[in-house]
Protein backbone atom coordinates (compact mmCIF):
# COMPACT_ATOMS: atom_id res chain seq x y z
CA UNK A 1 0.00 0.00 0.00
CA UNK A 2 1.54 3.50 -0.54
CA UNK A 3 2.47 5.50 2.07
CA UNK A 4 -0.34 8.39 1.32
CA UNK A 5 -2.85 5.47 1.38
CA UNK A 6 -1.99 4.25 4.55
CA UNK A 7 -1.66 7.21 5.91
CA UNK A 8 -5.35 8.48 5.08
CA UNK A 9 -6.60 4.91 6.48
CA UNK A 10 -5.08 5.37 9.52
CA UNK A 11 -5.66 9.09 10.04
CA UNK A 12 -8.60 8.98 12.64
CA UNK A 13 -5.49 7.13 15.35
CA UNK A 14 -4.21 10.75 15.68
CA UNK A 15 -7.81 12.47 15.39
CA UNK A 16 -9.05 10.25 18.29
CA UNK A 17 -5.41 10.54 20.20
CA UNK A 18 -6.05 14.63 20.23
CA UNK A 19 -9.46 14.17 21.49
CA UNK A 20 -9.05 11.47 23.99
CA UNK A 21 -5.42 13.65 25.35
CA UNK A 22 -7.76 16.97 25.65
CA UNK A 23 -10.82 14.21 27.52
CA UNK A 24 -7.44 13.21 29.68
CA UNK A 25 -6.24 17.09 30.23
CA UNK A 26 -9.61 17.65 31.77
CA UNK A 27 -10.71 14.77 33.77
CA UNK A 28 -7.02 14.28 35.03
CA UNK A 29 -6.62 18.08 36.14
CA UNK A 30 -3.86 18.11 33.82
CA UNK A 31 -1.92 15.40 34.87
CA UNK A 32 -0.49 12.06 33.29
CA UNK A 33 1.44 9.21 34.79
CA UNK A 34 4.62 8.54 32.96
CA UNK A 35 5.81 4.98 35.10
CA UNK A 36 9.21 5.42 36.22
CA UNK A 37 9.34 8.15 34.19
CA UNK A 38 7.30 10.59 37.14
CA UNK A 39 4.57 13.10 35.93
CA UNK A 40 4.11 15.42 33.08
CA UNK A 41 1.28 18.12 33.57
CA UNK A 42 -0.15 18.99 30.11
CA UNK A 43 -2.62 21.19 28.74
CA UNK A 44 -4.31 22.24 25.89
CA UNK A 45 -2.82 26.13 25.26
CA UNK A 46 -5.05 28.97 23.47
CA UNK A 47 -5.23 27.33 19.96
CA UNK A 48 -7.24 24.30 18.20
CA UNK A 49 -7.85 23.38 14.42
CA UNK A 50 -10.62 21.35 13.77
CA UNK A 51 -11.61 19.99 10.70
CA UNK A 52 -14.80 18.04 9.06
CA UNK A 53 -15.58 16.18 6.20
CA UNK A 54 -18.58 15.87 4.30
CA UNK A 55 -19.64 14.83 0.80
CA UNK A 56 -19.50 18.63 -0.10
CA UNK A 57 -15.80 18.49 0.91
CA UNK A 58 -13.69 19.69 4.33
CA UNK A 59 -13.89 22.45 6.69
CA UNK A 60 -11.70 23.81 8.55
CA UNK A 61 -11.87 26.06 11.63
CA UNK A 62 -9.27 27.26 13.67
CA UNK A 63 -10.08 28.58 17.51
CA UNK A 64 -7.83 30.71 19.25
CA UNK A 65 -7.75 33.16 22.26
CA UNK A 66 -6.90 33.37 26.00
CA UNK A 67 -9.94 31.23 26.86
CA UNK A 68 -8.60 28.81 28.96
CA UNK A 69 -11.80 26.24 28.45
CA UNK A 70 -11.32 26.86 24.72
CA UNK A 71 -15.40 27.36 24.13
CA UNK A 72 -15.43 27.38 20.68
CA UNK A 73 -13.67 24.44 20.09
CA UNK A 74 -15.33 22.52 22.18
CA UNK A 75 -18.63 23.33 20.95
CA UNK A 76 -17.44 22.41 17.82
CA UNK A 77 -16.57 18.45 18.74
CA UNK A 78 -20.30 18.44 19.47
CA UNK A 79 -20.76 18.91 15.85
CA UNK A 80 -18.77 16.63 14.38
CA UNK A 81 -15.39 18.52 14.02
CA UNK A 82 -12.41 16.36 14.56
CA UNK A 83 -9.19 17.81 16.18
CA UNK A 84 -6.09 18.03 13.56
CA UNK A 85 -4.09 20.29 15.23
CA UNK A 86 -3.22 21.12 18.91
CA UNK A 87 -1.10 23.99 20.45
CA UNK A 88 0.15 21.85 23.81
CA UNK A 89 2.37 22.90 26.58
CA UNK A 90 3.85 20.36 28.84
CA UNK A 91 5.74 20.56 31.96
CA UNK A 92 7.91 18.03 33.76
CA UNK A 93 9.47 19.09 36.73
CA UNK A 94 10.45 22.64 36.54
CA UNK A 95 10.69 22.58 32.64
CA UNK A 96 8.16 23.61 30.24
CA UNK A 97 7.81 22.93 26.02
CA UNK A 98 5.57 24.17 23.90
CA UNK A 99 4.45 22.82 20.79
CA UNK A 100 1.54 22.08 18.30
CA UNK A 101 0.84 18.34 17.50
CA UNK A 102 -0.41 17.42 14.25
CA UNK A 103 -3.04 14.66 13.88
CA UNK A 104 -1.69 13.07 10.27
CA UNK A 105 2.26 12.48 11.07
CA UNK A 106 2.22 13.63 14.59
CA UNK A 107 4.50 16.16 13.68
CA UNK A 108 5.77 19.20 16.28
CA UNK A 109 5.35 22.51 15.24
CA UNK A 110 6.59 25.86 16.61
CA UNK A 111 8.25 23.68 19.22
CA UNK A 112 10.12 25.60 21.78
CA UNK A 113 12.13 23.97 24.73
CA UNK A 114 12.52 25.54 27.96
CA UNK A 115 15.84 27.87 28.06
CA UNK A 116 18.84 26.47 27.87
CA UNK A 117 21.55 27.13 30.14
CA UNK A 118 24.83 26.21 28.05
CA UNK A 119 26.58 29.43 26.57
CA UNK A 120 26.81 29.27 22.89
CA UNK A 121 30.41 30.57 22.25
CA UNK A 122 31.88 28.96 25.31
CA UNK A 123 30.24 25.13 25.18
CA UNK A 124 28.97 24.64 21.87
CA UNK A 125 28.85 20.74 22.45
CA UNK A 126 27.20 21.33 25.65
CA UNK A 127 24.74 23.44 24.15
CA UNK A 128 23.77 20.75 21.63
CA UNK A 129 23.53 17.80 24.13
CA UNK A 130 21.23 19.35 26.52
CA UNK A 131 18.90 21.10 23.38
CA UNK A 132 18.79 17.70 21.98
CA UNK A 133 17.96 16.26 25.53
CA UNK A 134 15.19 18.23 25.81
CA UNK A 135 13.93 17.67 22.49
CA UNK A 136 14.09 14.10 23.19
CA UNK A 137 12.34 14.19 26.85
CA UNK A 138 9.56 15.86 25.13
CA UNK A 139 9.22 13.36 22.05
CA UNK A 140 9.23 10.23 24.45
CA UNK A 141 7.07 11.58 26.92
CA UNK A 142 4.37 12.28 23.91
CA UNK A 143 4.81 8.85 22.64
CA UNK A 144 4.57 7.34 26.08
CA UNK A 145 1.26 9.34 26.12
CA UNK A 146 0.36 8.18 22.43
CA UNK A 147 1.09 4.54 23.86
CA UNK A 148 -1.13 4.67 26.97
CA UNK A 149 -4.02 5.95 23.99
CA UNK A 150 -3.15 2.65 22.01
CA UNK A 151 -3.17 0.04 24.54
CA UNK A 152 -6.71 1.31 25.76
CA UNK A 153 -7.70 1.99 22.01
CA UNK A 154 -7.19 -1.72 21.14
CA UNK A 155 -8.66 -2.92 24.30
CA UNK A 156 -12.38 -3.75 24.45
CA UNK A 157 -12.07 -1.17 27.70
CA UNK A 158 -12.49 1.45 24.53
CA UNK A 159 -16.01 0.65 23.57
CA UNK A 160 -17.34 0.01 26.83
CA UNK A 161 -15.37 2.11 29.21
CA UNK A 162 -13.40 4.83 27.65
CA UNK A 163 -15.23 6.33 24.18
CA UNK A 164 -18.75 6.44 26.31
CA UNK A 165 -16.83 8.94 28.59
CA UNK A 166 -15.19 10.93 26.01
CA UNK A 167 -18.59 11.33 24.11
CA UNK A 168 -20.38 12.23 27.32
CA UNK A 169 -17.82 14.81 27.92
CA UNK A 170 -17.55 16.30 24.29
CA UNK A 171 -21.82 16.62 25.12
CA UNK A 172 -21.07 18.83 28.08
CA UNK A 173 -19.32 21.09 25.94
CA UNK A 174 -22.57 21.90 24.14
CA UNK B 1 17.52 30.13 13.25
CA UNK B 2 16.92 25.67 13.61
CA UNK B 3 16.02 23.74 16.39
CA UNK B 4 18.95 23.87 18.15
CA UNK B 5 19.34 28.06 18.42
CA UNK B 6 15.31 28.44 18.59
CA UNK B 7 12.24 26.41 18.12
CA UNK B 8 11.49 25.22 14.85
CA UNK B 9 9.05 22.04 13.60
CA UNK B 10 9.98 19.06 12.76
CA UNK B 11 8.90 15.94 11.34
CA UNK B 12 10.15 12.37 12.04
CA UNK B 13 11.79 9.64 10.26
CA UNK B 14 12.90 6.10 11.40
CA UNK B 15 16.48 5.28 9.24
CA UNK B 16 15.43 1.90 7.54
CA UNK B 17 18.82 -0.60 7.55
CA UNK B 18 21.53 -0.99 9.92
CA UNK B 19 24.56 1.75 10.02
CA UNK B 20 27.63 -0.22 9.07
CA UNK B 21 30.15 -1.06 12.10
CA UNK B 22 32.86 0.52 10.54
CA UNK B 23 30.58 4.13 10.05
CA UNK B 24 33.41 5.90 11.64
CA UNK B 25 35.38 5.65 8.50
CA UNK B 26 32.49 4.71 5.91
CA UNK B 27 30.35 7.93 6.81
CA UNK B 28 33.01 10.69 6.28
CA UNK B 29 33.89 10.92 2.74
CA UNK B 30 30.28 10.23 2.00
CA UNK B 31 29.49 13.19 3.79
CA UNK B 32 31.96 15.07 2.34
CA UNK B 33 31.14 13.91 -1.17
CA UNK B 34 27.29 15.54 -0.37
CA UNK B 35 28.49 18.68 1.66
CA UNK B 36 27.35 22.17 0.54
CA UNK B 37 28.97 23.99 -2.31
CA UNK B 38 28.52 27.83 -2.78
CA UNK B 39 26.43 28.32 -5.79
CA UNK B 40 29.42 29.44 -8.62
CA UNK B 41 28.42 32.95 -9.82
CA UNK B 42 29.19 31.68 -13.32
CA UNK B 43 26.81 28.71 -13.23
CA UNK B 44 23.03 29.11 -14.29
CA UNK B 45 21.66 27.02 -11.31
CA UNK B 46 18.92 28.08 -9.29
CA UNK B 47 19.80 25.50 -6.41
CA UNK B 48 22.15 24.18 -4.48
CA UNK B 49 22.16 22.00 -1.04
CA UNK B 50 24.26 20.51 1.52
CA UNK B 51 25.39 19.73 4.38
CA UNK B 52 26.70 21.96 6.93
CA UNK B 53 27.95 21.97 10.28
CA UNK B 54 24.92 22.46 12.54
CA UNK B 55 26.60 24.88 14.77
CA UNK B 56 27.29 27.23 11.90
CA UNK B 57 25.37 27.15 8.41
CA UNK B 58 28.17 29.07 7.07
CA UNK B 59 31.24 25.87 8.01
CA UNK B 60 30.54 22.98 5.26
CA UNK B 61 34.19 21.31 5.74
CA UNK B 62 33.81 19.72 8.67
CA UNK B 63 37.50 19.63 9.55
CA UNK B 64 36.84 18.07 12.84
CA UNK B 65 34.21 16.18 12.00
CA UNK B 66 31.78 18.13 13.68
CA UNK B 67 28.39 16.22 12.92
CA UNK B 68 29.85 13.44 15.14
CA UNK B 69 27.69 14.13 18.28
CA UNK B 70 27.54 11.04 20.88
CA UNK B 71 25.23 9.06 20.06
CA UNK B 72 24.11 11.00 17.24
CA UNK B 73 25.17 12.36 13.97
CA UNK B 74 23.95 15.96 13.61
CA UNK B 75 24.04 18.16 10.74
CA UNK B 76 21.95 20.76 8.44
CA UNK B 77 21.11 20.50 5.27
CA UNK B 78 21.35 23.70 3.80
CA UNK B 79 20.09 24.72 0.88
CA UNK B 80 20.79 27.93 -1.18
CA UNK B 81 18.08 29.30 -3.91
CA UNK B 82 18.60 32.17 -6.41
CA UNK B 83 15.77 33.33 -8.14
CA UNK B 84 14.87 36.30 -11.06
CA UNK B 85 11.74 38.47 -9.56
CA UNK B 86 8.70 37.54 -11.63
CA UNK B 87 8.59 41.53 -12.60
CA UNK B 88 12.10 42.67 -13.14
CA UNK B 89 12.14 39.56 -15.68
CA UNK B 90 8.95 41.46 -17.24
CA UNK B 91 10.35 44.28 -17.60
CA UNK B 92 14.09 43.49 -19.27
CA UNK B 93 12.72 40.92 -21.45
CA UNK B 94 10.17 43.88 -22.33
CA UNK B 95 13.38 46.10 -22.37
CA UNK B 96 15.55 43.39 -24.98
CA UNK B 97 12.78 42.71 -27.28
CA UNK B 98 12.01 46.44 -28.13
CA UNK B 99 15.92 46.70 -28.08
CA UNK B 100 16.05 43.86 -31.06
CA UNK B 101 12.79 45.02 -32.72
CA UNK B 102 14.48 48.08 -33.02
CA UNK B 103 17.88 46.57 -34.68
CA UNK B 104 16.12 44.10 -36.73
CA UNK B 105 13.61 46.95 -37.93
CA UNK B 106 10.91 44.24 -37.33
CA UNK B 107 7.35 44.88 -35.94
CA UNK B 108 6.92 41.32 -33.96
CA UNK B 109 8.90 39.19 -32.59
CA UNK B 110 7.10 35.26 -33.15
CA UNK B 111 7.25 33.14 -29.89
CA UNK B 112 9.67 30.99 -29.98
CA UNK B 113 12.18 33.95 -30.40
CA UNK B 114 10.55 35.78 -27.53
CA UNK B 115 11.41 32.57 -25.55
CA UNK B 116 14.47 32.52 -26.45
CA UNK B 117 15.06 36.03 -25.29
CA UNK B 118 13.43 35.63 -22.16
CA UNK B 119 15.73 32.21 -21.31
CA UNK B 120 18.54 34.43 -22.29
CA UNK B 121 17.34 37.33 -19.75
CA UNK B 122 16.47 34.98 -17.12
CA UNK B 123 20.12 33.11 -16.99
CA UNK B 124 21.58 37.26 -17.18
CA UNK B 125 19.77 38.26 -13.90
CA UNK B 126 20.39 35.05 -12.40
CA UNK B 127 24.17 35.38 -11.86
CA UNK B 128 23.09 38.91 -10.59
CA UNK B 129 20.44 37.27 -8.20
CA UNK B 130 21.68 36.52 -4.57
CA UNK B 131 20.82 33.27 -3.27
CA UNK B 132 18.68 32.81 -0.37
CA UNK B 133 20.30 30.75 2.48
CA UNK B 134 17.66 28.37 4.77
CA UNK B 135 19.63 25.56 6.76
CA UNK B 136 17.46 22.83 8.13
CA UNK B 137 18.67 21.04 11.14
CA UNK B 138 19.22 17.27 10.88
CA UNK B 139 19.13 15.08 13.95
CA UNK B 140 20.11 10.96 13.40
CA UNK B 141 20.36 8.95 17.27
CA UNK B 142 22.43 6.16 15.91
CA UNK B 143 20.92 4.22 18.62
CA UNK B 144 17.19 4.61 18.10
CA UNK B 145 17.95 4.86 14.63
CA UNK B 146 15.08 7.58 15.07
CA UNK B 147 15.73 10.99 12.58
CA UNK B 148 14.67 14.63 13.40
CA UNK B 149 14.49 16.83 10.59
CA UNK B 150 13.93 20.49 11.11
CA UNK B 151 10.96 21.05 8.51
CA UNK B 152 7.43 19.44 8.25
CA UNK B 153 7.07 20.65 4.47
CA UNK B 154 6.10 17.35 3.05
CA UNK B 155 7.81 18.53 -0.58
CA UNK B 156 11.10 19.12 1.15
CA UNK B 157 11.04 15.95 3.45
CA UNK B 158 10.71 14.12 0.00
CA UNK B 159 13.42 15.81 -1.25
CA UNK B 160 15.76 15.40 2.17
CA UNK B 161 15.06 11.77 2.12
CA UNK B 162 16.29 11.63 -1.52
CA UNK B 163 19.25 13.33 -0.13
CA UNK B 164 19.78 11.37 2.68
CA UNK B 165 19.38 8.15 0.11
CA UNK B 166 21.99 9.64 -2.12
CA UNK B 167 24.38 10.69 0.67
CA UNK B 168 24.19 7.71 2.94
CA UNK B 169 22.49 4.80 0.55
CA UNK B 170 19.93 4.19 3.67
CA UNK B 171 16.06 4.82 3.34
CA UNK B 172 14.07 7.43 5.80
CA UNK B 173 10.76 5.80 6.48
CA UNK B 174 8.05 8.35 7.26
CA UNK B 175 6.89 8.09 11.08
CA UNK B 176 3.32 8.58 11.88
CA UNK B 177 0.66 7.75 14.56
CA UNK B 178 0.03 4.20 12.54
CA UNK B 179 3.71 3.36 12.89
CA UNK B 180 4.14 4.42 16.36
CA UNK B 181 1.29 2.23 17.70
CA UNK B 182 3.09 -0.50 15.22
CA UNK B 183 5.85 0.34 17.56
CA UNK B 184 3.39 -0.07 20.68
CA UNK B 185 2.26 -3.30 20.02
CA UNK B 186 5.81 -4.73 18.69
CA UNK B 187 7.20 -3.74 22.57
CA UNK B 188 4.37 -5.01 24.38
CA UNK B 189 4.15 -8.26 21.92
CA UNK B 190 0.96 -7.81 21.14
CA UNK B 191 -0.48 -8.64 17.58
CA UNK B 192 0.01 -6.00 15.02
CA UNK B 193 -3.00 -7.11 13.47
CA UNK B 194 -5.30 -5.57 16.05
CA UNK B 195 -4.04 -2.63 14.85
CA UNK B 196 -5.54 -3.26 11.15
CA UNK B 197 -8.94 -4.43 12.54
CA UNK B 198 -9.28 -0.68 13.99
CA UNK B 199 -11.77 1.66 11.87
CA UNK B 200 -12.72 5.32 13.15
CA UNK B 201 -14.99 5.35 16.28
CA UNK B 202 -18.02 6.88 15.80
CA UNK B 203 -18.32 10.37 17.50
CA UNK B 204 -20.52 11.68 15.24
CA UNK B 205 -23.05 14.96 15.97
CA UNK B 206 -23.93 15.37 20.21
CA UNK B 207 -27.42 16.21 20.37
Amino acid sequence: MQLMEKVRQTEFLGREFLLWLWFQCEINEERFDLGENGQAELWFDRRIVLQAESDEGVEKITCSGENPHLREARFALTKNKEITEAMIKLTIDDNEWSFILDSTWMNFKSFKTPRVMQDTKEDPEGLFHEKFFLIEKAVTTMDAIYASFIKIRISPKWETHELPAVLRWVGEGK
Amino acid sequence: MGLIFGSGSFTRFMVDGDVPENYMEEFPPRILRCAFRDIDETSDLERSFGWVNIMDMFDSRFAAMEYLKEPCIAMSWRVDVRKVPARALLRYCREAEEKIKATEELEYLPKPRRAEIKEAVRIKLLKRAIPRSQAYDMIWNLHTRVLIFGSTNNKLCDEFTEFFLTCFGLHLKAIFPYTIALQVLEKEGQNPDLLDGLHASSVGEVQ
